[in-house]
């Protein structure tokens, strides 16, 4: 017998921005935000069946707060095929401009979550050195090389110990000068279930380094924006995600290149 | 102005990696409606952080209404919570607005939302971090005009000399001719003092730096109000009502928080005002008569907010949505328009009877959480007393109801220290919930037993100006305290949990409530001492309000625990709901005397006074049953 709430469905995936003042939402924060403008943008989202229906929806890995991003992503189960640009058109005159959609595809309603597909991240971290040091970028690039001998570095998140594995998340690196006096590196990073890099462990140790100071001087606390000596200031983008094709190749979530012309759709019965 | 307007988010931004929550500071929000170039700007102020204030439906009304005004522009404004407050006075960052971050000192006028006692110290913080003098008698030509409203302004005294006019009652209008007026007299050059004269014309507004504080015989130690001698404003301040409610925009709400918020849903207010008329209660006497909006005018309210807002909760909000003549009808609409979509819709408080429930089971769904249910107190005794018309009969029908249509979870409001409060009447409470956890023992399948729980919160009676019980004085705290003690022995049943309410903070509330004019040197003296967020129990300190009462020469369990004479002039008695003193008086010797008085929608009128007062009548939308 066939289930009455199957449901032919739809898997929209949709990448977005992260901009502004908006950096300062919380992971938690974005997801409300983004199902809001799912339901102002009217689409046909399909609804979870049981206890507590809620929106058919999955996201990518969390943003850290303060943390901005060019290339976030989404995926929506709809219970009606919508255009590619009606389906646009309409997130975006729902939504933020600091958290504007950017483009949509429909994608195989049974491929992998997007937590599972992406496993590449890349970053771009602006940096203003702080007054009283005279730091090169070539000093920067030093420093993440020596914390990449070392394969690791030990912080706290709360009361637990943990550790960021340099020797598998960090892919490579590169500093350079800005014209306008400022640095900038950009970060090639692994993510796994296993393990992310997070930005700011990497700058705080950096910064100790450059310090010169001794391990007397406690754990690296990751409390989401660290308050470091050698940097004045620092601005973090998550500037690329990639899924990785079996020859290692870099290729978009949207894949945009591979999107058949007509969207692909299954009947299937939603998930509890 | 002493200070420019202009974005000044360049000066928060660096503090807020620093600070808990930042998205309390950022703005931009979806469905904000300022108009930055407008001529006139106001900034309206809730007295506490971010995410307690912005589901406020008071100030989104008023938001909506300026907005919708030719040259005003309306913004917002919060409390930055201690961690922010300290970070920018620290960095010489004043006050900012939401919208556009700019000074609040640069308005034309700013309104401190008041919502109870317990937020005045955070209207002097918020005025403070603004830069504006705490005192109206200090405040310059170019200091922004400061008003007051909101459900705690019938005895406005012991704020007074901070205020330079409260707006009594329903603002939805009044605020728009006050900015009206003020743009008007701006405009033509008209100095402070011409500006607050004039604004005592306006119906329904206050200026208290236009009243004397006299003390005499026929008073009580902290007075009554009269006009200045040679001044025109008028002896009484009758509060504002919208006579026309129901053809106001129902759906006032627009900008929607990023922030996750306790009360993060679409409200539609569905009805105004409650008539049931229990004595202890303030709103039920300030928000008279009773309003309703057509079941037409709901069911298309919901559908537009929830398209405008992107929401997937709606709460039909009001004091008592489940008297709404249509509820069951309004329900059954909703229900049927909302399916499939994952909506869900909440009404905030449940009728004591088998109906209540049947509407509660409409909305619930398959996820029944906990029901809550308010006998306010133990024994029928004392319900007459409080005029709360339910009996044991319809209390035990209600929870048997509940607990057989699946629910678990049931938690009982009482108060504690009412009127004529005996031993009796507080282990009565205790027998109350002892055998509501009985009836579910009864109800419930065995399987099932284990998810039963029955819990019982307990508050502290506090006299409300506008009431019938504003004459009495409030239990001593340590008698409070001893009554809680009785209650905790006296539930027999090890599964009953109870909770009460602090003493402290009670007191406090008390000497809000009665107090004059005389204790305002007190609440300026407890914001000296560091008296900030004193609604929120980690940061409240008594001792900071005995130590500035102490100075200030008043004793505050004094104010708090002495009655009135029932023909006692009160300090507030020049703010007027519209019920005659004669109404209460009546009201208090019947409640002495365990005479309850019916609710005036489901019988005839109880003679209150405010219809033929104020020129209002109540609407329904249909026959209460």
């Amino acid at each position: 017998m066939s289930d009455p709430r199957a449901q032919t469905l739809f898997r929209l995936r949709c990448a977005f921005v992260k901009h502004g003042r908006l950096a300062y939402l919380g992971h938690l924060e974005v997801l409300h935000t983004i199902e809001r403008i799912v339901r102002r943008a009217g689409l046909p989202f399909a609804v979870t069946q049981g206890f507590s229906p809620h929106m058919r929806a999955g996201f990518a890995s969390a943003l850290p707060v303060g943390t901005s991003s060019d290339a976030e992503y989404f995926d929506l189960f709809m219970t009606e095929f919508v255009p590619v640009p009606d389906a646009l058109e309409r997130l975006r005159a729902a939504a933020p401009i600091d958290l504007a959609p950017t483009a949509v595809c429909y994608i195989d309603v049974h491929a992998p979550a997007l937590t599972a597909a992406i496993t590449r991240v890349m970053y771009r971290i602006a940096i203003d050195v702080a007054d009283g040091y005279d730091i090169a970028s070539e000093r920067i690039d030093a420093a993440i090389a020596q914390l990449k001998e070392q394969g690791s570095i030990p912080y706290e998140r709360g009361r637990k110990h943990k550790v960021l594995d340099l020797a598998s998340t960090l892919v490579s690196w590169k500093v350079s000068a800005l014209s306008d006096g400022g640095l900038e590196l950009t970060l090639d990073t692994h993510i796994s279930n296993d393990g992310s890099l997070r930005p700011e462990i990497l700058l705080s140790a950096t910064d100790r380094l450059l310090l010169g100071c001794a391990e007397d001087e406690g754990p690296i606390v990751s409390t989401g924006i660290q308050n470091l000596r050698t940097i004045r200031r620092y601005a973090i983008c998550r500037t690329a995600q990639y899924v990785e094709d079996a020859d290692g190749s870099l290729l978009s979530p949207l894949r945009t290149d591979e999107t058949p012309s007509a969207p692909k759709s299954v009947s299937s019965v939603p998930s509890l | 102005m002493n200070v420019a307007y202009e974005d000044r988010f360049a000066d928060i931004e660096p503090l807020l990696p620093r600070v808990e929550k930042p998205s309390r500071y950022i703005d931009h929000e979806w469905g904000t409606l300022a108009k930055p170039e407008a001529d006139y700007r106001a900034c309206l102020i809730y007295p506490d952080v971010y995410e307690v204030g912005l589901p406020n439906q008071g100030i989104a009304i008023l938001y909506a209404a300026l907005n919708a005004q030719d040259g005003i522009s309306c913004e917002r404004g919060y409390v930055p919570w201690v961690d922010m407050a300290d970070a920018m006075r620290e960095a010489g960052v004043p006050l900012l607005s939401l919208e556009g971050a700019a000074p609040v000192a640069s308005f034309d006028l700013v309104g401190l939302h008041l919502p109870h006692e317990m937020a005045c110290t955070n209207c002097l913080e918020a005025l403070d971090l603004a830069g504006i003098p705490l005192l109206s008698a200090e405040r310059g030509e170019d200091d922004p005009l400061v008003v007051s409203g909101g459900p705690s302004v019938y005895n406005p005294e012991p704020l007074a000399p901070f205020i330079d006019a409260f707006l009594i009652g329903e603002g939805e209008e009044h605020i728009v001719e006050v900015c009206r007026a003020h743009q008007r007299l701006r405009d033509a050059g008209a100095t402070r003092s011409q500006i607050l004269r004039e604004l005592t014309t306006i119906p329904g507004t206050y200026v208290p730096s236009l009243y004397d504080v006299v003390v005499d015989e026929t008073s009580t130690e902290h007075g009554y109000a009269i006009p200045k001698p040679g001044g025109d404003a008028s002896p009484m301040v009758y509060k504002r009502v919208a006579a026309n409610f129901a053809h106001t925009d129902p759906v006032p709400q627009s900008v929607v928080p990023y922030a996750q918020l306790v009360h993060d849903r679409l409200s539609i207010e569905v009805l105004r005002g409650c008539a049931r008329g229990c004595r202890f209660c303030q709103a039920g006497m300030t928000y008279r008569p009773v309003r309703e909006r057509t079941p037409d005018q709901i069911v298309a309210a919901v559908a537009r907010g929830l398209e405008k807002t992107g929401y997937d909760e709606v709460s039909l909000t009001s004091l008592s949505t489940t008297d709404h003549s249509c509820c069951p009808e309004i329900l059954a609409r909703l229900n049927r328009a909302l399916s499939e979509t994952g909506t869900r819709v909440s009404i905030p408080s449940q009728r004591l009877d088998s109906f209540g429930i049947e509407m509660a089971a409409q909305v619930a769904g398959e996820k029944k959480g906990g029901l809550t249910f308010a006998p306010e107190a133990g024994s029928q005794r004392l319900r007459d007393v409080i005029n709360k018309n339910v009996t044991e009969d319809d209390l035990e029908r209600a929870t048997r109801a509940a607990f057989a249509a699946g629910w678990r979870r049931c938690k009982l409001y009482f108060m504690m220290g009412l009127p004529s409060e005996t031993d009796e009447d507080i282990v009565a409470i205790a027998q109350l919930a002892d055998r509501t956890y009985e009836i579910a023992r009864e109800v419930v399948p065995p399987a099932q037993r284990g998810g039963v729980s029955v819990s019982i919160s307990c508050s502290v009676f506090i006299p409300k100006a506008a009431t019938p019980f504003q004459w009495c004085a409030q239990t001593p705290d340590d008698e409070v305290k001893r009554r809680q003690q009785l209650l905790l022995h006296s539930v027999k049943n090890r599964s009953v949990r109870v909770h009460y309410h602090d003493a402290d903070t009670s007191l406090l509330e008390a000497v809000l409530s009665r107090g004059g004019r005389d204790i305002a040197p007190v609440v300026l003296g407890a914001w000296k001492r560091g008296a900030r967020f004193d609604a929120w129990t980690e940061q409240f300190d008594l001792a900071r309000w005995e130590d500035a009462a102490r100075d200030a020469g008043i004793d505050l369990r004094a104010v708090a625990q002495t009655p009135y004479s029932l023909d006692a002039r009160l300090p507030w008695e020049h703010i007027s709901t519209g019920a005659s003193r004669g109404f209460l008086q009546r009201e208090y010797r019947r409640a002495l005397a365990g005479e309850t008085t019916p609710d005036c929608t489901r019988t005839s009128c109880t003679g209150c006074g405010i219809c033929p007062t104020l020129h209002v009548e109540n609407v329904l939308a249909g026959e209460r049953s």
